[in-house]
């Protein structure tokens, strides 16, 4: 190795190996974009998505937001689009951006959901400037697992077929 | 080759200062505590860190570059701050290294805030601080002070580190960690925590504008909760939640 470190086992060995890759997959990542679109007068905000055993909890940070004019929206069966008007008048200085001038009007993300969800009984509420969104997840088709056999050890379905 | 760590001590450190360290960590409990802390008191730059550890990141401030990890003070509290997400691949060398240093100048007691990311935040009104001790007697501290003790359970990151270290150097220190938004930037619960450490300390510091601001102060700080998410979840801060062993 390069690094001139003093190896001492297999294991400092593979150590090394796992901090090259990181390294690697930390360069390989793709340039971000940052959090806020001064054409589209939008701001990013945070978003976090926690999946249950009967729904997904989709929550998004919105300080000075307008509850009322909230708008969410399935843009496809998996992806949902929030955008929240703000109720003061954020400029680019307002954030530490001296370099651009502009002004932030909306918040605007979409968010990916990563299971089937019934998108049109969505339920949500608004509290404490953070907004979440309940889904109830979709059931996926049934199959009843029968009689065990304890002699073959066999599986076999309700109707007697594998 | 080990990458050097250097403390640049740019004014004299008193000696038997408290400490409070805030470090990127869920809701930026420590880091929204210790930037309050340093402007509310108008503390002085007394060091910075110099590593190879740290990103490729200066801070600017009124036109200035700055090392993103810089303790600041006056001549009875320090405050450590980090204004940028530690990568996980050095944080060990960094904090050993910085605990070491932090011992050569003979502080009274360590304090890091943090937070403890809470699944119901969103409707609690007052969040609680729990503590979490280096030592028996401190401990018996945070029991004086009627706060809740951790007893069993999982530490994950930068405090986690501090107090492990404290606790191998003998270093008196108490984690005062809040109910936290785990992905959000959550400066109530840094005001609950610093209402704690004012109460532990003696330190008198008024969150009134702290809580007031909250709102701007989650607007601004989206960026650095979000670098600070991916780097707790190389750390596996999810750990936290893990049920504890103990048979």
């Amino acid at each position: 190795m390069a690094s001139g470190k003093r190896i001492r086992s297999i294991f400092d060995l593979i150590s090394n190996y796992v901090e090259e890759m990181e390294s690697l997959a930390d360069d390989l990542l793709p340039v971000e974009r940052p959090s806020w679109d001064v054409k589209a007068s939008t701001i990013l905000p945070l978003c976090n998505v926690s999946v249950a055993p009967d729904e997904v909890v989709v929550t998004a940070d919105l300080p000075f937001s307008d509850p009322d004019s909230i708008r969410i929206g399935p843009s496809d069966e998996r992806t949902l689009e929030i955008s929240a008007k703000i109720r003061r008048r954020v400029c680019c200085e307002d954030l530490g951006i001296i370099y651009q001038r502009g002004e932030f009007s909306t918040f605007y993300c979409q968010t990916r959901i990563p299971v089937a969800v019934d998108m049109k009984r969505r339920t949500k509420r608004f509290k404490n400037g953070i907004l979440e969104i309940k889904l109830p997840r979709k059931k996926g088709h049934q199959i009843k697992v029968g009689s065990i056999r304890k002699d073959y050890g066999e599986l076999r379905l309700d109707n007697g077929k594998f | 080759m080990p990458v050097p760590i250097n403390f640049v001590e740019k004014k004299p450190l008193p000696s038997g200062a408290t400490m409070l360290c805030g470090f990127p960590d869920v809701g930026l409990v420590g880091v929204l505590a210790s930037s309050y802390v340093i402007s509310e008191l108008a503390l002085d730059e007394l060091a910075y860190v110099d590593s190879d550890l740290l990103p490729p990141v200066v801070v600017l401030h009124k036109g200035l570059p700055h090392s993103p990890m810089r303790v600041f003070g006056n001549s009875g509290l320090l405050v450590t701050i980090a204004e940028t997400a530690i990568p996980a691949r050095g944080i060990q060398r960094l904090m050993r290294s910085f605990m070491g240093w932090v011992k050569s100048k003979n502080t009274k007691m360590i304090v890091p805030i943090g937070g403890i990311p809470t699944q119901n935040r969103q409707d609690i009104e007052k969040p609680e601080v729990f503590g979490a001790a280096s030592s028996v007697d401190m401990i018996s501290l945070l029991e004086q002070h009627k706060l809740d003790v951790l007893r069993e359970g999982y530490m994950v990151g930068p405090q986690a580190l501090i107090m492990r270290y404290c606790a191998e150097n003998n270093l008196p220190a108490v984690a005062l960690l809040a109910q936290s938004f785990s992905n959000y930037p959550d400066p109530e619960a840094a005001a609950a925590a610093l209402r704690q450490f004012s109460t532990i300390t003696g330190v008198k510091i008024d969150v009134a504008k702290l809580v007031e601001k909250g709102e701007e102060i989650r607007l601004r700080a989206r960026d650095m909760m979000k670098r600070t998410q991916q780097e707790l979840t190389k750390m596996n801060k999810g750990q936290e939640s893990d049920l504890p062993l103990y048979i």
